[in-house]
């Protein structure tokens, strides 16, 4: 139905059920109201329609009953007076002689969630208590529930709450569940039900009739129970043991989180057998049809193997992923694979990541290879011969990672690092990017006397360095360079003069200026003092760092069991929790860079890393004013300050763009550095003026979008090439990657270049020479306003040398 | 181990059917799923349950539609995945095939086993059998008055209807047997 219908429809549709015609008719009535309820499903605003839903409502008709009350429980909130003329019929109908209608009712009545109705449902629903047909008890009780969870402030008679504790010897057994569901939610600031020892008992021994959903709802709550002997708490287990091995993965897992919580304090011996009982049925669980199950599974084993760290070490082949798995699943896996390996299996298990390596799909393919990284501890050779292979294959992205990996690996064993070395000859051609070549130039720079052709190497990059965008790569050619100077001084000395050269006089970023700043005064106090800096104390690599996990008692994760908790935290790294995990744990100790080398300031890896972990929380498109919310999330280990991120989501279209520009702070004109704000300080405009080069001048080059983009500024717009004056229109979100505070902002930006005749001269001050550039950000950050500067001016730069 | 509301989906992200069932959360924090969601397959990092805020969406696919249940306590992961793929199961039975148009044609019905299955975010009755015997497609023939619900609905045992009498409880099995003879 098109969404200019609507109007008409509502009035089509209200002229229809208030005809006494269709009224009278009860097949037509009947669909009638069915039409209302399409039209709602499709969106359709039909609020106008309520009373005549009303009065639709008194009919004989159970399913047009059904229709009306579903209408009524959307729309009610918004009429609570003429929802008090739906009471009456509904009191009526809790007196009907079918069970079914009297259900409905009640069902109904409390699902208006009305708190001026109130009044009016109680009686009804203690009457309902009492029925003599559970499906109607089973309502009345869970209808408690509902009235509480409305106005928890309000005191909940005290007689009905005794009479639910009685309900629990109820019958039927999902009475019996939805009292226990109703007196948990009803209880909650006094920590639920109170499960006293006859309690448990008849829970327990009702626990068979219950069906599954039942009787994991019975095993969560026993979970509160403390058994007052040894024997009784045997015999608890005993009677349980079945479950444990249950079909149902829910109720199966319900049976575990019982086990561990009841014996974790006492019994830790009682705890681990519960596990290892447990394998098989959980194994299964991790072979299941459906992908969901089998990834709470995998959550649940790596929980497991905590505890436990050798434990499914025969079963390792339910590990290897299947060739159309969906990627989070196959991620897992390898993890639980590196878990589980061992002597015997090491060869298989290698075997298998080789085969992943060369996946399709880059992500899995960077998981291998960092997962033979970490095997690549324990056992270095085989997994060197792996990762050596896989260089010659020549891949772009696995060429990085491999190298990346290497270097982790050559850091936690150095006797790796001959064969390391000599597999590292060639590889610079296929790598581009930026983790790639700095993990690379490490490699380079710590073992340089190994590697014969370091410094050609470096010496290409150093030619590149200008058109290099990466700070961070920048400063590891800064310090890869000091480094095999300092062992290969008459190769390298030409090298390193032009790369200080560079540093120092021609480059934007600061970081890397006064790093380069910093050396070249060292090398002026002499080659011992630079050497005793450079090459300081390392830290001992006997000590090596530690390479396995001791066994955590089960008693620290026994609470997270069958929670939402373990898959939120296989997920800590690509979500922004509000809540951190309480037992995170890295799986893997990354190696920081900084024992090696005091004078390596940033930790770009992980910085980048976290930067791009850091989920932006989306404002709808059709969000007022931009709000970004303030989303650091929890910062990787050992990041230092916050690294400025550019990114170009969340997109904006082009009459945003415009709206925004237009109704943002209007600079004032002419002035160079001018700024303007607005009065909550929410958004700021800067003016700039930047001295550009003679290529600039006709128009904006083909380059200068191709450069922006990959620093993340998207162009909205520029005017035709070859006119003046030329602007540019673009946009960028700001992110702070690491521990700070501030959030995204929102910057808009307009170069605009009016030319003139006497611009001959490359640095003007003042005037209308070289390029303006306007810029608005919302909200206010200045520090990431002159990270966009300093990023924009680096690729007017670089499009306008035409370099590539 | 509860669900506030429960969602049906088509591909692009627009609510088909939607049922709140606690209140307690807002209907329109489902706008927060789909471009998550696609933000998510970008980076090549889905997974199965996703968090906005203190709302977390546990999501299933089936055909052309994702089911997605939403609860804001730390519930029983295990429970929601399996109550999803029975509230499928159950539909499927219903409808032979499910997938947009099915849903689209019999949102009656639809609703009606959406008002049964789960009860404040507690499922219920899930079991399809019991489930046919009173929520019928054809609709119900209004010169007999409403269905009565079959005592199945207010037994001890769930899955065993009622009325069910043998007169002689006996068994009989057939045994084959065939031999290869050499």
């Amino acid at each position: 139905m098109p969404y200019l219908g609507g109007e008409e429809t509502v009035k089509e549709l209200r002229r229809a059920l208030s005809n006494p015609h269709v009224q009278g008719d009860p097949l037509r009535h009947r669909s009638t109201v069915l039409r209302v309820i399409r039209v709602m499903s499709q969106g359709v605003d039909v609020a106008g329609l309520f009373s005549e839903m009303v009065k639709a409502c008194a009919t004989t008709d159970v399913v047009q009953k059904k229709l009306v009350y579903v209408f009524l429980c959307s729309y009610a909130s918004l009429n609570p007076e003429l929802s008090l003329l739906v009471i009456n019929t509904l009191r009526k109908d809790c007196q009907d002689p079918n069970p079914m209608v009297r259900s409905l009712a009640l069902r109904n009545m409390t699902n208006l969630r009305l708190p001026s109705l109130v009044e009016y449902v109680q009686q009804p629903l203690t009457a309902g208590l009492r029925d003599r047909a559970a499906c109607v008890r089973r309502v009345a009780v869970l209808g408690w529930a509902k009235l509480h969870s409305l106005q928890p402030h309000a005191d909940i008679d005290a007689a009905v709450v005794n009479e639910l504790y009685s309900m629990l010897r109820d019958n039927d057994p999902v009475v019996m569940v939805n009292c226990l569901r109703a007196l948990e939610e009803i209880l909650k600031e006094e920590g639920g039900v109170a499960v006293n020892k006859a309690i448990a008992h008849h829970l327990l021994n009702r626990l068979k009739e219950c069906d599954v959903w039942g009787q994991c709802e019975v095993l969560g709550v026993l979970q509160r129970y403390r058994p007052h002997s040894e024997e009784e708490l045997f015999d608890i287990l005993s009677l349980l043991d079945p479950y444990l091995l249950s079909p149902s993965v829910p109720v199966m897992a319900a049976t575990l989180g019982l086990f561990l919580s009841l014996c974790c304090r006492g019994l830790p011996a009682v705890s681990l057998a519960a596990l290892r009982r447990a394998q098989a049925p959980l194994l299964a669980a991790c072979g299941s049809a459906s992908p969901e199950m089998k990834f709470t599974a995998l959550c649940h084993v790596q929980l497991l193997l905590r505890s436990l760290p050798g434990l499914m070490g025969e079963h390792y082949k339910r590990f290897f992923c299947g060739y159309a798995e969906p990627a989070y699943i196959k991620q897992r896996k390898m993890q639980v694979l590196v878990e589980l390996v061992n002597d015997d299996n090491v060869g298989f298990v290698l075997d298998e990541l080789k085969g992943y390596c060369t996946d399709v799909s880059p992500d899995t393919a960077q998981a291998a290879i960092s997962a033979i990284g970490r095997i690549g501890r324990s056992y270095s050779d085989q997994c060197l011969e792996i990762l050596t292979g896989l260089l010659g294959l020549k891949q772009e992205h696995i060429t990085s990672v491999v190298v990346q990996t290497m270097r982790d690996l050559v850091w936690v064993c150095p006797q790796c690092s001959e064969s390391v070395c000599e597999a590292l000859e060639g590889c610079e051609d296929t790598l581009q990017d930026s983790q790639g070549r700095q993990a690379l130039l490490w490699l380079l720079g710590v073992h340089g006397d190994r590697v014969s052709s370091a410094p050609y190497v470096l010496e290409a990059f150093v030619e590149q360095v200008r058109s290099e965008m990466a700070a961070g790569v920048k400063t590891e050619l800064l310090t890869a360079t000091m480094r095999v100077f300092l062992c290969r001084p008459a190769e390298t000395q030409d090298t390193l003069g032009r790369l200080l050269h560079y540093c120092i006089e021609e480059e934007a970023d600061m970081n890397v200026r006064d790093q380069a700043l910093l050396y070249y005064r060292l090398l002026h106090c002499g080659i011992e003092e630079t050497r005793s800096v450079l090459q300081g104390r390392r830290s001992d690599p006997s000590l090596g760092v530690l390479i396995g996990r001791p066994a955590e008692p089960v008693s620290q994760w026994a609470r997270s069991f069958n929670t939402l908790e373990p898959l939120r935290q296989c997920n800590a790294g690509a979500e922004s929790a509000p809540q951190a995990a309480p037992y995170h744990l890295a799986l893997d100790p990354e190696p920081s860079l900084d024992l090696c080398d005091p004078l390596n300031p940033s930790q770009d890896r992980q910085e980048t890393a976290a930067a791009e972990s850091v989920n932006l929380l989306l404002p709808g498109p059709s969000a007022g004013p931009l709000a970004p919310g303030p989303t650091a999330g929890p910062p990787a280990p050992g990041s230092g300050g916050g690294q400025l991120g550019l990114s170009l989501s969340p997109a904006l279209s082009p009459q945003q763009f415009e709206h925004l520009w237009l109704g943002g702070p209007q600079c004032p004109h002419g002035e160079p550095g001018a700024r303007e704000e607005e009065e909550e300080e929410e958004c700021v405009c800067v003016q700039e003026r930047m001295g550009v080069s003679p290529a600039l001048q006709c128009s904006p080059p083909p380059q200068l979008q191709a450069a922006l983009q990959r620093s993340h500024i998207q162009t909205m717009a520029f005017t035709p090439p070859h006119t003046l004056p030329w602007r540019v229109y673009l946009y960028t979100h700001t992110r702070w990657g690491g521990p700070a505070p501030r959030g995204p902002t929102l910057v808009l930006g307009e170069l605009l270049y009016t030319g003139g005749a006497e611009d001959q001269e490359g640095e003007g001050e003042g005037g209308e020479r070289g390029l303006r550039v306007t810029a608005k950000q919302r909200p206010r950050d200045d520090e990431a306003m002159k990270g966009f500067l300093q990023v924009l001016s680096g690729a007017l730069h670089t499009s306008s040398t035409g370099s590539c | 181990m509860s669900a506030s509301a429960v969602f049906i989906l088509d591909l692009k992200g627009k609510v088909l059917i939607c049922r709140n069932y606690m209140g307690n959360t807002d209907m329109n924090q489902i706008d927060h799923f789909m471009p998550l969601l696609m933000k998510k397959e970008e980076d090549g990092e889905i997974t199965p349950i996703i968090t906005h805020g203190n709302t977390h969406f546990l999501w299933i696919k089936h055909s052309n539609l994702y089911l997605v249940a939403t609860t804001r306590k730390n519930a029983n992961a295990a429970l929601v995945y399996s109550f999803l793929y029975k509230i499928t199961q159950v539909f499927k039975e219903y409808f032979k095939e499910l997938e947009e148009e099915s849903i689209r044609d019999n949102f009656v019905t639809v609703y009606e086993l959406m008002d049964e299955v789960m009860d404040f975010g507690f499922p219920q009755t899930t079991d399809s059998k019991i489930l046919q015997e009173y929520i019928t497609q054809q609709g119900h023939k209004l010169e007999v008055g409403a269905p009565r619900p079959p005592a199945t609905v207010t037994n001890a045992v769930s899955w065993r209807s009622e009325g069910i009498k043998y007169r002689k409880n006996e068994v009989f099995m057939d045994v084959i047997e065939s031999v290869n003879l050499l």
